[in-house]
């Protein structure tokens, strides 16, 4: 089957420090993955490569077959959505019209929204359930909010693949749920690819089929999450000692002596 | 409200405003003639007047004053932040600086039809614009605090070689540089107008027609740039564009402040914050605005003629004050 994306050894530095070191990634259609490693792994500068905001030194990123850059940012907006670790609101732009932003890529220049880009929108803030919210303001709502608008928004660039950075991370658990909830009926649903990294790696097991693990700017283990999960991987990249159970088909990890 | 519907209306009833005031302002001074009198049967005096002082300094205000706002508004977008403007960024005093040591070398005629004058402005102003934005970003991402620091170290830095300028010159070139420096409408004939115009209009045009690619710049730039903005080079656009404008704006009418520090403010406060109505909003509002107060100064102690500076400054100054009390409670920055 052809791959949505796929990158071959990738390599990137950033001050002088080699950030990736010979990556190999692939994401199919309709695959969900999750993406693991320690702080300064490498998970976002590989995100941003496959997103095409960053160039890598060498190697290099083809999207279904077509170098990546190639496509040019307006076609690839409409194909793939990414949203940031930590998105930016720097104008109190209503929730509707934040999420209307993710139309950019189908509106000309001279143009404003259509009825249809509305009525997209409008679908888009039901499927997240946060239609109750289109009036208020994005900067007076919460953060777990502000989390599911950026995931309307990307929703409205009619993407068939989403690349997210934690997602999750600075959110409770109830948003935290909400959110993969969200992602994995996405990928049934829609069979939109899903690529996000992950710092919470409990749910990650829980909710991803396939893991790849970074560790220095490598990949340190990738796989079916039930065969790569196991103590010694897990406890090598991450730098602590974890005990892994698993019960009824699930994988559980916690912390050890 | 729909985004078009409202751009569509605010932009109707701000022309409508524009238009009483210029009128009104156009009837206004201190030789005084009714409209109906100016149209009918004017006598050479009136004619004179009309022609070569009212008309040419009302939209010397229109110009002065839309461009300022627009171009407050546009830096507002790019540092992300509601407390950018010509002004308050240091660019005003660069452009000051940069017409001041034109005018003092004698630099006055102009190059194929461009002023000198404007070109120096416009050079100081975008080295003070990428000097400000060089030092106030952190890890790419514009602190507040950094950011006005450095446009008060850069207005300071700009005052002190005025001042320097100023000790060495004679007591009728000190005065008129203190004038200018006080920000004046004063202009003569049509000519400064079309002068300014060949630098305005292409400014302000970039800057209108990269108003959908500024709101998307507002989530950040990596999500901007997902959506198919090329970031750096939106970047590159509105740092040129409104050095371009405010430059030659503030090279003719020296720095008229706070107009595009408060017009962006008082729309988005009653029409939202999307720059696409934001922008051509702001220069019909700051037109307007600017061409007010220019009636005001000129009438309020006729024949006397206040410098507009004046005037704006010290509303600027309320406003100000009154945002900081007002916001007390809130997060502003």
């Amino acid at each position: 089957m052809e791959k949505i994306i796929q990158c071959g050894n990738i390599f990137f530095s950033y001050n002088g420090t080699e950030v990736l070191k010979g990556i190999n990634f692939s994401v199919s259609p309709g695959e969900m993955v999750g993406i693991l490693g320690a702080n300064g792994a490498g998970k976002s500068t590989l995100l941003k490569i496959l997103s095409g905001l960053l160039l890598p030194d060498s190697g290099e990123t083809l999207y279904r077959s077509k170098e990546l850059l190639k496509l040019g940012r307006k076609e690839l907006a409409k194909r793939l959505a990414y949203i940031p670790q930590d998105p930016v609101f720097a104008f109190p732009f209503t929730v509707t019209e934040t999420v209307l932003m993710g139309r950019a890529p189908y509106i000309g220049r001279f143009e404003f929204e259509r009825e249809e880009d509305r009525k997209i929108a409008q679908r888009a803030m039901e499927t997240v359930g946060i239609t109750h919210l289109k009036d208020r303001l994005i900067s007076q709502v919460s953060a777990g909010e502000r989390q599911l608008a950026s995931l309307a928004r990307a929703l409205v660039q009619e993407p068939e693949i989403m690349i997210l950075d934690e997602p999750a991370t600075f959110l409770d658990v109830r948003h935290r749920t909400e959110i993969m909830k969200i992602l994995i009926r996405l990928k049934e649903e829609r069979g939109i690819s899903i690529v996000a990294a992950t710092h919470d790696i409990f749910s990650a097991l829980y909710y991803f089929e396939e893991i790849k693990i970074l560790k220095d700017g490598a990949i340190f283990a990738e796989g079916k999450t039930k065969t790569v999960v196991t103590e010694d991987i897990l406890s090598a990249a991450y730098g602590i000692n974890v005990r892994v159970k698993k019960d009824k088909g699930r994988v559980f990890v916690f912390p050890s002596d | 409200m729909n985004a078009n519907k409202k751009f569509l209306i605010s932009i109707g009833l701000l022309s409508a405003l524009w238009l009483v005031i210029a009128f009104i302002s156009i009837f206004t001074g201190t030789y005084d003639i009714g409209p109906i009198d100016a149209i009918l049967n004017p006598d050479e005096l009136s004619k004179t007047i009309f022609l070569s002082i009212r008309i040419p300094r009302v939209l010397m205000a229109t110009i002065a004053g839309g461009t300022l706002a627009l171009s407050g508004a546009a830096l507002q977008a790019l540092f992300r932040n509601p407390l950018a403007s010509p002004f308050t960024l240091g660019i005003s005093g660069g452009a000051s600086l940069g017409a001041l040591v034109a005018i003092r070398l004698g630099l006055g005629i102009g190059i194929l039809g461009f002023s000198m004058v404007s070109i120096s402005a416009f050079l100081f102003s975008i080295l003070t614009m990428l000097f400000v934005y060089t030092v106030s970003k952190v890890g790419g991402v514009v602190a507040t605090g950094r950011l006005l620091l450095a446009g008060v170290v850069a207005n300071f830095l700009y005052s002190a070689i005025v001042m320097f300028i100023q000790f060495f010159s004679n007591f009728t070139e000190s005065l008129q540089t203190m004038r200018w420096i006080m920000g004046s409408l004063d202009i003569v004939g049509f000519d400064t107008v079309w002068k300014t115009l060949i630098f305005v209009v292409p400014g302000c045009l970039i800057l209108l027609i990269s108003t959908k690619d500024m709101n998307l710049f507002g989530l950040g730039g990596d999500v901007a740039s997902s959506l198919g903005v090329n970031v750096r080079r939106l970047e590159k656009k509105i740092y040129f564009a409104t050095s371009l404008a405010a430059g030659s704006v503030i090279s003719v009418t020296g720095p008229i402040g706070f107009v595009g520090l408060i017009i962006p403010h008082i729309l988005r406060m009653t029409i939202g914050v999307d720059n696409r109505i934001i922008l051509p909003c702001s220069f019909l509002l700051g037109a307007s605005f600017l061409t007010a107060a220019d009636t005001v100064s000129r009438t309020v102690i006729s024949p006397v003629e206040i410098p507009v500076g004046i005037i704006t400054a010290a509303l600027g100054g309320i406003f100000f004050l009154w945002l900081l009390i007002k916001t007390k409670k809130e997060v502003i920055v």
